[in-house]
């Protein structure tokens, strides 16, 4: 029953909303498609093995990929069907990755866990990493490696800042799966050990911030509405005060931070015994006829949610998958949900931008606005002219490619591209010893 | 849908609308106030002087880029206004009795060699507009500096006198002879009364561009008014903390249009709010000392100058990442 306000933050933006496109469209379960789709590698790390073969027949929630290493996760069926093919598929951000192609029979079955035998953190944890639960909010770092950290912690940090434009599905399931969030929560921390736990969330969702206030053991903290609030670095400091140093974990001062979809994850692999096959999504934008918030099976082809929400209208210019600001573009509609998805953009040229860029003119709109405090327009000359040395001593690898710098940019510059390209450049030179 | 290519780039997918076209015209327009006025205290002279230096430097630009190669069709769709922004500044920083052909010479010093040959919009080391000022100062001296003629609206303190004839503006006075102008504080701020180039005569003017521009988020009105009130304040130290120094110092010659409009450009300030402050705080200080130690008005001259420390200062003021830690020096090591 408490609520507080966070911490003022000075540096970041201020971003057009574009949520009431489907704020108030409540979550709709999406019928499982004909075909599934399923990637083998939809967390960071290794990509997991397929444990099927062409042929089998599977069950809803039947292991289908096994997790290969420390860092990786298994992957479920998301429908009852028969393999019809594995294969590398280039998938509509340009990425080949390895998938499992599963045709829906239609058969209402599914494959449970079997009861948890106690709830001490190992066993909790082991659940986790058995479900294939991983950072839903895009990251996809498995979850059952984060909750299980070196040093000890004090604070968990549930993300409820949905910060980035068009994008509800945080906020559809803050309001309609309170519950289901604050089981997991509870799990997780009982997994962590932790007794403090906060919930942050943006000024701009009253009824989120009225659906948590009802519960005692945790903190509401209510958040200015700015961009980026839901960046972990910024969420731990406006939450708790903390700074997480540069080049360091929120483990470092303390802090785990959870996403909402995960913590309901959590709850599903514990109390219900699911592993997890489907995600929920924002279908949104200007180009799209029926701007929806999905439950979505894992696999389902873009297309069929196209359809589902009624089909393009209007000129669709760009995809992205995830938000505006740092969602990916797509080269097509030859892309499959994954458990990372946050929600597909269909935008029309009057949402997006498409001016070519020009001279920079050193208005340092960059640097004004830059949540990490850098100075982009340096960084992106070095960069540009192949000087990634001086670009990492600029802070190059701070840098969380929010797009605060280019959203501001009066010359247009794709700042965001050239400092990644500086990163990726670093990171290689590091890798082979300069 | 199948037939339609999607458009492929990198985040962020929505921008902001504003564009360096836009800030170039929002700056033309803030302009526009004291340029009006300018036509109205002097006349036709001022009109033609504008007309002219506008024409003057937009052909410049042109003509340039043509010699270049570029396609006059791909000009005109990157033409960014930047080159209107230096016209209108030059023909309002010079006196309304100047000859025609010295705005032509003055726009086409500052666009050909200030700007393109450093590789246009943005790549300028100094502010066009004030070099281009300087080099008709310097290459025209006599009939820059003579020939002041007071606004057609006569001040509204009877009984002044200014001789318009032996070319002494209010400044001039304050810093030869020690002698402070008989006008009124909205005689300053008006330009009534006083001699002066065609825009810097009338302040409010000046001072409703500038609000307009701050208001847009264009400039930050702090740095302009850091410039101000430290050249007042060091003007009035230096004249044995004689407050009645303030107003005119700052309301007389230059000042105005060079800090808010000149001073601001974006290319030629440091680009941290620390840089700024210490180029502004160092412009403050140096015009006020110029100022007293030469007797005339030195602001372009002084914009000119501090230009150039732009990028030493850009060199050692930089933003501290978010979580920076200071690197602890290890003990013992060599």
């Amino acid at each position: 029953m408490s609520i507080r306000k966070g911490k003022n933050y000075p540096y970041g933006i201020h971003v057009k909303d574009m949520k009431e496109l489907c704020a108030d469209k409540s979550i709709e379960k999406m019928p499982a498609p004909k075909k599934v789709y399923i990637s083998m590698s939809q967390h960071i790390g290794a990509p997991a093995i397929p444990v099927v073969n062409v042929g089998d027949k599977v069950t809803k929630r039947q292991l289908i990929g096994k997790e290969s290493g420390a860092i990786s996760a298994n992957v479920f069926s998301s429908v009852c069907g028969t393999v019809t093919a594995i294969e590398d598929i280039v998938t509509a951000s340009g990425l080949k990755m390895k998938h499992v192609v599963i045709e829906n029979d239609g058969r209402d079955e599914e494959i449970f866990f079997d009861n948890i035998a106690d709830f001490e953190p190992k066993t909790i944890i082991e659940r986790i990493r058995l479900a294939g639960i991983v950072g839903l909010g895009g990251a996809g770092f498995p979850t059952a490696v984060k909750l299980s950290p070196a040093t000890k912690l004090d604070t968990l940090v549930i993300n409820g800042a949905e910060c980035e434009p068009y994008l509800n599905c945080d906020y559809r399931l803050m309001i309609e799966n309170t519950e289901d969030i604050y089981r997991g929560v509870k799990y997780a921390a009982m997994a962590l050990g932790i007794k403090k736990i906060i919930i942050g969330i943006e000024a701009n969702k009253p009824k989120a911030i009225e659906a948590f206030s009802k519960y005692d053991d945790i903190e509401v903290v209510v958040l200015k509405k700015q961009y980026p609030m839901g960046s972990e670095k910024h969420l731990i400091y406006c939450t708790t005060g903390r700074k997480v140093p540069c080049g360091k974990m929120p483990f470092d001062v303390g802090c785990c931070v959870q996403n909402i979809k995960t913590v309901i994850a959590i709850k599903h692999a514990i109390e219900d015994n699911k592993a997890l096959s489907s995600t929920v999504l924002t279908v949104s934008g200007g180009a799209i006829k029926e701007p929806k918030n999905l439950r979505v099976q894992i696999g389902t082809p873009l297309e069929d949610i196209i359809e589902y929400c009624g089909g393009l209208v209007g000129d669709t210019v760009k995809i992205v998958s995830g938000g505006p600001m740092m969602g990916k573009g797509m080269i097509s509609t030859k892309d499959y949900t994954r458990k990372t998805n946050s929600g597909y953009l269909f935008l029309t040229e009057k949402e997006t931008s498409l001016d070519e860029p020009t001279n920079c003119i050193n208005c340092a709109m960059c640097a004004k606005n830059c949540p990490m405090r850098l100075m982009p327009m340096h960084i992106e000359a070095f960069a540009l002219n192949g000087d990634y040395e001086q670009a990492e001593k600029y802070g190059a690898m701070n840098c969380i490619e929010c797009g605060s710098c280019a959203y501001n940019c009066p010359a247009k510059r794709s700042l965001v591209q050239s400092i990644s390209m500086a990163k990726t450049k670093i990171k290689e030179m590091k890798k082979n010893g300069k | 849908m199948e037939n339609k290519l999607l458009v492929f780039s990198s985040s962020p997918h929505s921008k902001s609308r504003r564009t360096t076209k836009q800030i170039m015209i929002s700056v033309c327009v803030a302009l526009l106030p004291a340029a009006i006025m300018g036509i109205i205290y002097f006349g036709l002279n001022a009109f033609l002087l504008i007309a002219i230096s506008l024409i003057s430097a937009i052909a410049s630009e042109v003509v340039y880029l043509l010699i270049c190669g570029k396609p006059f069709k791909q000009i005109l769709k990157e033409f960014d206004f930047t080159s209107c922004v230096t016209g209108l500044l030059i023909a309002l920083s010079i006196g309304s009795q100047t000859p025609l052909y010295v705005p032509v010479l003055a726009n086409a010093f500052a666009i050909v060699v200030v700007k393109m040959l450093f590789g246009g919009t943005g790549k300028n080391l100094v502010n066009p507009a004030v070099t281009g000022r300087i080099f008709a100062f310097m290459s025209f001296t006599s009939v820059m500096a003579s020939g002041w003629v007071l606004p057609s609206i006569t001040s509204l303190k009877s009984g002044v006198s200014i001789d318009p004839t032996t070319g002494a503006t209010v400044l001039t006075n304050i810093f030869t002879n020690g002698t402070l102008p008989n006008l009124s504080t909205l005689d300053l701020l008006l330009g009534t009364g006083l001699a002066g180039c065609i825009g810097e005569t009338c302040k409010i003017a000046l001072i409703v561009g500038a609000i307009y521009l701050a208001v847009v988020g264009i400039i930050n009105i702090g740095y302009p008014l850091i410039y101000v009130g430290v050249t007042g304040l060091f003007t009035v130290c230096l004249n044995g903390f004689d407050f009645s120094y303030f107003l005119p110092s700052i309301l007389s010659g230059g000042l105005i249009l060079g800090a808010f409009f000149m001073a601001t450009d974006y290319t030629t300030t440091p680009n941290t709010t620390l840089g700024n402050v210490i180029y502004f705080i160092l412009l403050g200080l140096v015009t006020a000392g110029l100022r007293q130690a030469t007797g005339i008005e030195v602001v372009s001259f002084v914009i000119l100058l501090m230009n150039l420390f732009v990028p030493l200062i850009d060199k050692f003021v930089i933003n501290k990442p978010f979580g920076y830690q200071k690197q602890k020096k290890v003990k013992g090591a060599k």
